[in-house]
């Protein structure tokens, strides 16, 4: 390849808002020493494939596609950059107000709804985090809202259909991600006085830019320190964070997915789809 | 109920592209108020609000007015019509003005306190126009005023200064006065076609008088659709002048007033540069006996009109951008 060609980074279209947030950051990167461009994917599997076959230089993937992506080079994969929201990213089981429910051991023998089963927030966490609570599937009475597969969970969809089953009183609990419980709050303290949370798990990483190692330091390293000189003091770029869900980009914290990859060998989820 | 409401702000607002808008039910103030909270959080804006819904925009809109030129923001500049009575009676004329017009002179009492607001409203530049605002004998006074507030240009066809006027005229300020002086061709038959005969004689002496007699000059064109070429031998004549490439203006008729063509305006289409006659404020000097284009009828307090204007014409460039962005065309 030729190393002076721009870098091609991946992400997934998760919603419409994906376009300009990636517009915006092509945008800042062509002032820079490091410009790029960016290839939408229809869910991150695809995503995975195109960054093993080298037809994208960096991914920008969730952390089930990056536990996936490092198991599938034998863990040679590299992990370039994250949000600063990426490496505090929890899980929040959230049930009615009043319904006497604190802690994963009170739900023994309710009805907990969960995510989309690609969700590492919203499915595979939780049930990890019950089993080591010792709650078994068999324990709970499931309700399972697979409704945006292949997003591993972005879309937030699953996560408010998880929620809606608890408002209508279907579900005990729902187990969604910190960022769809931080966008319900975002209305004040009356939006969710309706709801309460049952129990939060431990921060665990989220998101971050995958590298295979055949990409140099050399090619990605004026990129990558270009990306980190995003600062929310200026207007422009705080747009495209604010978009995005970060303050500012740091550097991914790898130990930070072992909750994951353990949930992953326990659930037997595929390196593949 | 406010959960129902977060969660459709979720559901609806989060998901579409940044640039474009959803509009959400609400039902009351509180409702409202949870709005208003939560796109401040989350970094979302509201775009309008109406009675039982709100117009919620992805992102944070980025000020139109800060993509403005300094000068040409709404308050840099303000506009003042002195009089409306003129020795001229222009077929374009874009407020009617004409010897037999109402004069609706502002008093210098009046002027005054325009301009006191005018500095405490953070203005940077004031323009005097009319009407012809020499009709005026006691302009100097006005202009004395202006002048020592800040930077001021006063326009003029420069046909009047004879006799007690030119006296006047000799004894104003060179610092801090601009006068624009109105000449539309460089020869006389189009110019008198639309200003009267023999005007043009006097507007080219009026220029050259006022430049020997030491004024920081512009000329101002207004161009109908019979100017054709005539905008080159302008240039050629400005030159010749020797007047600056700044101190030039060439514009084109509005649709306003005495004129039955040229360029339609509307507050829409229109950046606006606020301007006050006896009458009120108006979005725009070139259409200040439009009714459409009144915005106020005080001046006063002047801060907080301009503030009114300026909110307009974003709401205005904000809604055609999110419109556009609606109908893309491929």
């Amino acid at each position: 390849m030729d190393d002076d060609r721009e870098l091609l980074i991946g992400a997934v279209a998760y919603s419409a808002n994906v376009v300009p947030i990636w517009e915006g950051i092509r945008e800042y990167f062509s002032d820079g020493p490091a410009p790029m461009d960016f290839v939408l994917f229809s869910n991150y599997e695809r995503q995975v494939e195109a960054l093993l076959a080298g037809h994208i230089d960096v991914a920008w993937n969730t952390n089930v596609a990056w536990v996936r992506t490092l198991r599938r080079t034998g863990g040679t994969a590299t992990a370039l950059a994250s949000r600063d929201t990426d490496l505090v990213f929890t899980t929040v089981m959230v049930g009615r107000a009043g319904g006497g429910l604190q802690g994963l051991e009170s739900l023994k023998g309710r009805r907990v709804a969960l995510g989309s089963r690609d969700s590492g927030q919203a499915r595979i966490l939780p049930l990890h985090f019950l089993g080591r609570a010792g709650i078994t599937p068999t324990d709970i009475d499931l309700l399972i809202f697979d409704s945006d597969v292949g997003k591993h969970g972005d879309t937030g969809r699953s996560d408010l259909d998880a929620l809606r089953a608890v408002i209508d009183g279907d579900a005990d609990g729902a187990a969604i991600g910190v960022n769809t419980w931080d966008a319900l709050r975002a209305g004040g303290d009356a939006a969710t006085a309706d709801l309460e949370v049952i129990w939060e798990s431990e921060p665990y990483s989220h998101c971050n830019f995958t590298a295979l190692e055949t990409l140099s330091e050399e090619r990605y390293g004026p990129w990558l320190e270009h990306l980190m000189a995003m600062s929310w003091d200026d207007p422009d770029h705080r747009r495209i964070l604010e978009l995005e869900g970060l303050t500012r980009w740091v550097p991914p914290q790898l130990e930070g997915y072992a909750s994951l990859e353990a949930a992953m060998d326990e659930q037997h989820i595929s390196d593949r789809w | 109920m406010s959960l129902d409401l977060t969660l459709r702000l979720v559901e609806q607002v989060t998901p579409i592209a940044a640039g474009t808008s959803v509009s959400v039910p609400i039902d009351g103030p509180e409702d409202l108020a949870l709005v208003q909270r939560w796109v401040d959080t989350t970094g979302n804006t509201i775009l309008m609000v109406h009675p039982e819904s709100v117009e919620v925009f992805r992102g944070r809109i980025r000020d139109p007015i800060e993509a403005l030129s300094p000068d040409r923001r709404p308050g840099f500049r303000l506009w003042i019509y002195t009089n409306f009575h003129c020795n001229l009676a222009c077929d374009y004329c874009c407020v009617e003005s004409s010897p037999r017009a109402r004069p609706r002179i502002i008093d210098l009492e009046s002027f005054s306190r325009i301009v006191d607001e005018a500095v405490t409203a953070g203005v940077s530049e004031l323009f005097l126009t009319g009407g012809e605002p020499f009709m005026l004998l006691d302009l100097h006074e006005r202009l004395r005023v202006a002048a020592t507030a800040m930077p001021t240009t006063v326009l003029t066809n420069a046909m009047l200064w004879s006799g007690e006027r030119l006296r006047l005229l000799e004894e104003l300020p060179r610092d801090g006065l601009t006068l624009q002086i109105s000449l539309d061709s460089a020869s006389p038959e189009l110019h008198d076609r639309h200003r009267g005969t023999g005007s043009f004689a006097r507007a080219f002496a009026g220029i050259r008088l006022a430049m020997d007699l030491g004024f920081r000059v512009r000329v101002a064109a207004t161009l109908g659709a019979d100017a054709a070429s005539s905008e080159s031998d302008l240039e050629a004549l400005f030159d010749e002048l020797g007047l600056d490439r700044s101190q030039r203006i060439v514009r084109r008729i509005a649709r306003q007033g005495a004129a039955n063509a040229g360029l339609t305006v509307s507050r829409a289409s229109l950046v606006p540069e606020v301007c006050v006659t006896a009458e009120g404020v108006w979005w725009h000097p070139v259409a200040a006996i439009d009714p459409a284009m009144k915005v106020s009828s005080e001046f006063s307090p002047l801060g907080e009109v301009i503030d009114g204007i300026r909110q307009e014409y974003r709401t205005h460039r904000i809604s055609s951008d999110v419109l556009a962005s609606t109908f893309p065309c491929g």
